[in-house]
């Protein structure tokens, strides 16, 4: 899957992943699209991004902070919704 | 009878101009343009557009559709000083084609402006051969071939998803191939990492991996990268490549990636797959999120296996 999206991306033919998020369940057999949004708080490509160079990353601390233990799941529900053809 | 300069004249009329920079510009922004050079095949393979394809005038009118499908499709000619390209353009418009640009000052002019060209490398027999289903897809065709030969691709990780990802891109031709990963292969690695094999126990990984990638396919330059992507070499690193695969397993590198890549404007193809469940998806800056709209902030260390 990575494969073929890169040769695509690299002859600009037909329509990447870009703001889709596909998933794969194995056991179930089961493909699922995921549409994604960009954050407009993103503290990366957000409007006011706080993160301007790799700073960030020389401390040890990969995030902006440790929050909840769903703090992952979280992310997940803000950044996208369903796609109606799921 | 008319003059030359009369016909030339006679076709500015109706041909719109566009320089260079401005053409450069309009490509650049991923605006959809049908660009073909007008001029013999010798002076094409000498160096021409990236994205042109080549039709001489005189079999202009016989091609022209085959190279644009959809008429609506804006085309810009060029030839070596914009002349030929002005009067092909016409008999273009004469065809009913809506919307049709010569480029000023032709080729000649583009490559004074210093603006990259590309040229033609003829495919060796053994080529021609073993790219020869790529051919038969009109999305890829010779054009796109001689474009993977020329394209460099970062594969972070040599593990399971880099395994499959980077023999798939060799296979296909993707010149040059870098591969990066600090470790050296574990037997508990091959049920999943296809690259390495029982006899490279204990190898670096981008060692077996070359040599993997090497004996598919000897047309590919593969770099190997025998160093884990850290804050200090990721930049560096990832600049003489025109895409990123992260294959990478952990979520540190994952971040790390995305904000080197975005701060980069680089291309990521992101992979990752916990047990039985994997999911794929492309950030590519400005066109879309990145791994933080996705997720903000990473979990906590130990609640999530690598």
């Amino acid at each position: 899957m990575q494969a073929t999206e890169t040769v695509k991306l690299l002859l600009g033919i037909g329509e990447p992943l870009i703001g889709r998020l596909l998933t794969y369940d194995a056991l179930g057999m089961r493909f699922r699209e995921v549409r994604l949004r960009r954050d407009p708080k993103c503290p990366l490509c957000g409007s006011a991004p706080s993160i301007k160079d790799l700073t960030i990353h020389r401390n040890g601390a990969v995030g902006t902070c440790e929050t909840s233990p769903d703090g992952h799941g979280e992310g997940v529900a803000a950044g996208v919704a369903p796609n109606a053809g799921g | 009878m008319k003059t030359l300069k009369e016909m030339l004249a006679e076709a500015r009329q109706v041909v719109p101009e566009a320089g260079p920079a401005e053409l450069a510009e309009r490509l650049a922004a991923g605006e959809k343009l049908a660009v073909i050079d007008v001029r013999d095949p010798d002076e094409f393979r000498d160096g021409h557009l990236e994205v042109a394809t080549n039709i001489s005038r005189g079999f202009l009118e016989f091609r022209v559709g085959t190279a644009v499908t959809d008429p609506s499709t804006p085309i810009v000619l060029y030839c070596q000083t914009g002349l030929r390209s002005m009067l092909a353009a016409k008999a273009l418009k004469d065809l009913g084609y809506g919307t049709v640009i010569n480029l000023q000052g032709g080729y000649q002019k583009w490559v004074q402006s210093g603006l990259p060209t590309v040229k033609e490398v003829p495919l060796t027999t053994d080529q021609i051969q073993r790219y020869s289903r790529h051919f038969l897809l009109p999305q890829v065709g010779d054009k796109g071939q001689r474009k993977l030969l020329r394209s460099k691709v970062l594969l972070i990780g040599a593990g399971g998803l880099g395994s499959p990802t980077a023999l798939y891109l060799a296979a296909a031709g993707v010149g040059t191939l870098g591969l990066m990963d600090g470790d050296t292969v574990d037997i508990t690695n091959l049920q999943r990492q296809i690259l390495h094999t029982t006899a490279d126990i204990g190898k670096p990984k981008v060692e077996s991996g070359t040599r993997t990638l090497k004996a598919l396919n000897p047309d590919v330059n593969v770099i190997p990268l025998p160093t884990r992507i850290t804050v200090d070499n990721v930049m560096d690193t990832i600049k003489g490549y025109d895409l990123v695969v992260d294959g990478s397993d952990n979520f540190e590198t994952r971040y790390l990636v995305n904000d080197a890549c975005y701060l980069a404007g680089k291309t990521n193809v992101h992979g990752s797959i916990f047990q039985f469940e994997g999911m794929a998806t492309v950030f590519a800056p400005g066109q879309g999120p990145c791994y933080r709209c996705l997720y903000p902030t990473p979990p906590p260390p130990g609640l999530v296996p690598s």
